[in-house]
């Protein structure tokens, strides 16, 4: 195709022959052109979507906080036969925002030798429960029993369910003692299933 | 099948769509200059996508808006990337709306009949400029901060109304809370929503008057001007003449729109990949020392500003950038010579150097003139309560018997790595009452009703960061005793 400046195209007629060679060489151009667009916009589309989407499910990805020791307090000087309460207030990150938290352990020893630690939240939905001394009649004939105020579920001092909705016993904890301090390894784990499955 | 198709159509109306939009006769000769609008469009749409991506992980309060950006740059996947595609196709669209302006300035396509578009697309450029001042802020690093401080500064030198412009943009007395929520709600949803609009009507107006041909095409035995009675009618017929039915919208047009649309995009990633968004230490207001850099193309104003007297300062600010939208919006209403090409109008064509080699100049020697560093790379931010934990060390002159890496007094042992080796009840329960531990501390107690008990809280969680030169792998060991109890 000549480019001269004399006689600009649009001045001109058609170079091509026919009306058909004409439709046949357009029309192979523009299904290349289709393909072309077709590639170009996948590319485009790729290169923004895959980081899209990798930022939005990343939740999905991020890891377990570290589990840590918690200390509870002199293993000596905790009461025996009776289960003790010890609240643990904690410093967490919650995506962007730091809070405090209180998180709650029962802890229960014959010896104050060897030690059970229950995580404080039930099984069912993880309400945080309590120790029952007394028998409440509304509730349980038992004695010396923790009970979930949510759904009223019934737990003996050893972790066992009497009664109620809880799908499993309490959760126990790993406990260790050292320099005389009573540690327990933290863990939350998934309410409402039959496993004891950490979060 | 076929039924199904028609049964669709008659409600939808995608074949009347097609034929009106995309299956059009376009001028025969269009150039790659002609692909700039739709690469700023690209852009656009990659400055939608990747802002709502931020917008998801970001809090806009003072308090939390430098922790979420620092979140989504460092933890979450794909964050850093998603930020630097956000940072470089905002400079790729300011680069590419110049560009495209000063196409159809030198094509003279603003002229008969595309004189509404041009206006339009000069909005746009207004909005884009308003995104930019807003976006620059959110981080709220030291950066956003003290830029910001400055642009509204400037804002407030307007003659008579300068006071109340700065109030209204600070949404208060002071930079804060309330400028910040402004400025994203503007950068989000007022913003957004204009350019949206515009850019639909400035797309409308493509579809209405057809692409600008190249300026030969519509000046042959043209009347000398675009309001001479015959000039309508020429123009006809002479747009009609340009095309000879080869080239349609869909593909020929977008075929090569999407080719430079793809280098484009390449292009942002790569910049993004290799130089991502920069996030400076948090907003510190009451760091003296700082000094702030505008985005580059706030450089040739920010550098004339500082070639004139300060008497003149506000005028300058203030009067250039405005005299500029003006001149633009008034052009096609001034310059209605038939003439386009830009070889045949010496005037514009004089104008348009004056103007970019200008700005040029100016931006060459506002770069000579500082030394662009590069961001200080921070470590993970000090948490909130920690940071009014460092104000509380200073305040209640810690540093007098303290030292932190060097600096401080010696009277008492050395904090710098303190986080190291003590918990942070440890911290709290000591610097409550030190006498508990040590019977012969010269440590005063700081307990009520010096500090309450929550500011202790505040003071041991920031001695708790004091790592030392520890690496964040390491675990500190903790040396805590405990006096007996019942003491």
């Amino acid at each position: 195709m000549p480019r001269g400046f004399r006689c600009p195209r649009y001045a001109r007629a058609p170079t091509l022959r026919t009306p058909k060679q004409f439709s046949v060489t357009i029309m192979k151009r523009r299904s290349f052109l289709k393909l072309i667009s077709a590639v170009g916009s996948g590319l485009i589309g790729l290169a923004l979507g895959v980081p899209v989407v990798a930022a939005f499910l990343s939740p999905v990805f991020r890891k377990r906080r570290a589990e840590a020791w918690v200390a509870l307090g002199e293993a000596e000087f905790f009461d025996w036969d009776v289960p003790i309460r010890v609240d643990i207030p904690q410093t967490v990150q919650d995506v962007w925002v730091e809070s405090r938290i209180l998180r709650s352990v029962w802890l229960y020893t014959q010896d104050g030798e060897e030690f059970t630690v229950y995580n404080g939240r039930c099984t069912h939905l993880a309400c945080q429960y309590a120790w029952d001394e007394e028998t409440d009649v509304t509730f349980h004939p038992e004695s010396d029993v923790f009970h979930c105020p949510c759904h009223h579920a019934i737990f003996r001092v050893t972790g066992e369910v009497i009664r109620g909705p809880a799908p499993r016993p309490l959760d126990t904890l790993e406990w260790k003692v050292e320099g005389g301090i009573l540690y327990a390894l933290y863990v939350d784990f998934r309410p409402g299933i039959s496993d004891k499955v950490p979060v | 099948m076929k039924r199904v198709r028609d049964w669709l159509d008659v409600r939808l109306g995608a074949s009347a769509l097609y034929k009106g939009v995309l299956d059009r006769d376009m001028p025969d000769r269009l150039t790659w200059w002609h692909t700039l609008g739709s690469a700023t469009f690209t852009t656009f749409v990659l400055l939608v996508v990747t802002g709502i991506v931020i917008a998801t992980y970001y809090s806009a309060s003072p308090v939390h808006a430098y922790d979420s950006v620092w979140y989504l740059q460092n933890e979450v996947l794909g964050g850093a990337l998603i930020r630097g595609m956000h940072h470089w196709s905002a400079s790729a669209m300011v680069v590419l709306l110049i560009a495209h302006m000063i196409r159809v300035f030198t094509w003279g396509a603003y002229k008969y009949p595309r004189e509404a578009n041009w206006w339009v697309g000069v909005l746009l450029f207004i909005v884009v400029m308003g995104f930019s001042f807003t976006g620059y802020l959110l981080p709220w690093d030291q950066k956003a901060y003290w830029a910001t401080q400055v642009g509204i500064g400037i804002a407030g030198t307007t003659p008579v109304i300068g006071d109340v412009a700065a109030t209204v943009l600070r949404g208060g007395p002071e930079l804060g809370a309330g400028t910040l929520a402004r400025f994203y709600a503007f950068h989000t949803l007022w913003l957004p929503g204009a350019l949206g609009l515009l850019v639909l009507v400035h797309m409308s107006l493509v579809v209405r008057h057809g692409i600008a041909p190249e300026a030969r095409a519509l000046e042959a035995g043209a009347p000398k001007s675009t309001s001479h009675p015959e000039y309508p009618a020429y123009y006809d017929q002479a747009y009609a003449a340009s095309k000879s039915g080869r080239k349609k919208f869909w593909p020929d047009i977008i075929a090569k729109d999407i080719v430079v649309s793809v280098v484009v995009v390449a292009l942002i990633m790569a910049l993004a990949l290799r130089f991502g968004a920069g996030l400076e230490p948090p907003a510190n207001p009451s760091d003296a020392s700082y000094v702030p850099t505008p985005e580059w193309y706030f450089l040739p104003l920010y550098q004339l500003l500082t070639l004139v007297p300060g008497s003149l300062e506000s005028l300058v600010a203030v009067g250039v950038p405005t005299a500029l939208i003006l001149a633009l919006l008034a052009l096609p209403l001034v310059d209605r010579r038939s003439k386009r090409s830009i070889w045949r109008r010496p005037l514009a064509a004089g104008a348009l150097v004056f103007v970019l080699a200008g700005s040029g100049y100016l931006i060459g020697t506002a770069t000579r003139a500082r030394t662009f560093e590069a961001p200080e790379q921070v470590g993970p931010p000090i948490p909130a309560s920690a940071r009014t934990g460092a104000a509380l060390y200073r305040a209640n002159g810690c540093s007098d018997c303290h030292s932190i890496a060097g600096e401080g007094g010696n009277e008492g042992p050395e904090l710098t790595d303190i986080g190291m080796r003590h918990t942070v009840g440890w911290l709290h329960s000591f610097i409550e009452d030190p006498a508990r531990f040590h019977e012969d501390s010269d440590m005063p107690s700081f307990g009520l009703p010096q500090l309450t008990h929550q500011e202790v809280e505040e003071l041991s969680l920031y001695l708790e960061t004091l790592r030392g030169d520890a690496l964040p792998s390491e675990q500190p060991e903790f040396f805590d005793t405990f006096p007996p109890i019942g003491r």
